[in-house]
């Protein structure tokens, strides 16, 4: 029992449960986990703790389509704090129609490789 | 592509959406040849093409897509199995002969006013939002109320947002989409407001939507009133007491431009009502439906939120494919024995679905608590079958597989499910 030890309250998003979590830890060490009823609890924690990250989806402007909005993604999840400037970057983005699902219109977000914005849908040049 | 409609259809889908789409896929792989998809809108997918947001498909690809990717997914196998899609067709009705053979009405932009016939219906017109003439909200009646789901359409697809300084009534999952959907493209969201002292969404949309945007939610409150003359300038907010009447003692008032209104689905059956198909108003809002999924017209089926609204797109594509299997058999000229047990909410469940089984097979049912246990004990006629739940919450449909052999007790006898919050309890 270290008088340094703190304690952190999270929801687990892992799935539609949503265990009640509590986190031990002594500054930046997890020290327990406690309350998730599965392994995916205690992997977001560690996560959430580590590096909380969120996926992202949003929209860009498309030129020559039936909608005047593309849907888009980020391909991986992008650190929590920064989840708004990720928007406003991927809003500065315009698409021409045609676009296939799965065509990458951005890559190297915050110059982090595996951070691309993919098109969730196709549309057709009409 | 209505060229090859004039001859007859064994499967006709009124709803090109997820139900839709799969009824379509579930029919041709039951073996009917000929299968039609119509859709008033521009395109199929229906409401998955304003979902933007990821939570698609866990179940049905094990792989978690957004709203579009999925539909895109299964236009895909529509368009490979061969089955006719029209869209820009609006149903206007079904007329049935007396050999049971029906003609579909359609208004097509495309065609004009056209009649095909099939042998099978399936209903998948989906629902629509509850709006603010539902719950009566008092106050003058100015641009800026309008339902969560077409604040969704303008924002994802028409690029139009509703408003800069916005409220959320309703915790339902859209609503919470919603607040974060509009924080990304840069409106100021006050808060959302609840009526029921829990939220109606799922526990991970609260967290990171609106508790990783500092979004608040007040449960247990209400809009009491709407200001404005030509736009929405405020709305006065009230707690509510255990009755769910509003205290207007603690009554505030909120600025803002727009409010969003999330509470509530209704499946659409307008058309359905037309053909004179029995609809459980009490329980559902959408057909009754036997374990084929067939409503009270002999070759006509339901599935999706047209007959009982989900929360999971998953959740409807397994149950219409079934639908389209059924109605494929149906339209092969296979007639099933009649169910003959009839399925009841009892205590703690607002509906389980379908209304009725039989004995022949194993049976997935689905039913809806009313108020939120943890845990809860699941009891299927009586202590025959119970089974213990972590947790049951309004916002999540509970899924339970039942085996012919506990079905053989009740034959021509009702069967009643009851959720309890201790082992063989009251309510």
């Amino acid at each position: 029992m270290s008088g340094a030890q703190e304690t952190k309250e999270l929801v687990c998003v892992g799935c539609p449960v949503g265990c009640p979590l509590q986190l031990t830890h002594e500054g930046t060490k997890l020290v327990e986990v406690h309350g998730h009823e599965c392994n995916r609890g205690a992997k977001y924690a560690k996560q959430e703790f580590k590096d909380p990250r969120r996926g992202l989806a949003t929209t860009v402007i498309i030129e020559g389509a039936r909608w005047a909005r593309l849907p888009v993604k980020v391909s991986n999840p992008v650190p929590k704090g920064r989840v708004l400037e990720a928007a406003r970057l991927i809003h500065a983005i315009v698409a021409k129609a045609p676009v296939s699902v799965g065509d990458v219109l951005l890559t190297g977000l915050f110059g982090e490789e595996n951070l691309e914005v993919v098109a969730t849908r196709s549309m057709e040049r009409v | 592509m209505l060229g090859r409609a004039f001859g007859t259809y064994d499967v006709v889908v009124i709803g090109g959406g997820p139900a839709g789409m799969a009824a379509a896929l579930g029919a041709r792989d039951a073996g009917s040849e000929r299968v039609l998809i119509l859709d008033r809108e521009p395109e199929v997918g229906g409401i998955l093409q304003q979902c933007i947001h990821a939570g698609f498909g866990l179940h049905y690809f094990d792989q978690e897509l957004t709203g579009p990717e999925y539909a895109e997914r299964f236009f895909t196998r529509v368009v490979d199995q061969d089955v006719d899609v029209q869209v820009d067709s609006y149903v206007s009705g079904v007329a049935v002969d007396s050999s049971g053979e029906k003609r579909v009405r359609v208004m097509s932009a495309e065609h004009g006013l056209v009649t095909v016939p099939t042998r099978s219906v399936v209903l998948a017109m989906g629902c629509r939002e509850r709006t603010r003439g539902q719950i009566r909200i008092p106050g003058t009646r100015p641009a800026g109320v309008l339902t969560a789901g077409l604040a969704q359409k303008m924002v994802n697809m028409l690029g139009v947002l509703p408003g800069k300084r916005v409220a959320i009534l309703g915790s339902g999952d859209i609503g919470l989409i919603m607040a974060r959907r509009l924080t990304l493209e840069g409106c100021e969201v006050v808060g959302v407001f609840e009526l029921m002292p829990h939220s109606n969404g799922l526990t991970r949309n609260v967290v990171q939507c609106l508790d990783d945007f500092g979004i608040p939610l007040h449960l247990s409150t209400t809009v009491t009133r709407i200001h404005g003359s030509d736009r929405v300038n405020a709305i006065t907010v009230a707690p509510v007491d255990a009755q769910l009447t509003p205290d207007h003692s603690q009554a505030r008032d909120v600025a803002c431009d727009t409010l969003l209104l999330s509470i509530g689905l209704i499946p659409e059956n307008e058309l359905s009502q037309s053909l004179g198909i029995h609809i459980d108003e009490v329980n559902t809002g959408g057909p009754w439906v036997s374990s084929t999924l067939e409503t009270s017209m002999p070759g006509m089926f339901a599935c999706g939120n047209v007959l009982h609204v989900h929360d999971l797109a998953d959740f409807v594509t397994r149950e219409a494919l079934l639908a389209g299997q059924f109605a494929a058999e149906h339209a092969a000229g296979v007639r099933r024995p009649k169910d003959d047990i009839q399925l009841v909410p009892g205590d703690n469940v607002r509906y389980c679905m379908p209304h009725s089984l039989s004995t022949e097979r194993e049976h997935t049912i689905y039913l809806r608590c009313k108020e939120p246990m943890r845990p809860a004990w699941l009891s299927v006629g009586g202590d025959l079958l119970t089974k213990r739940l972590q947790f049951v919450v309004p916002a999540e449909m509970i899924m339970l597989k039942i085996k012919p052999d506990v079905l053989e007790r009740f034959h021509g006898d009702t069967l009643r499910i009851d959720l309890h919050a201790e082992k063989g309890g009251a309510a």
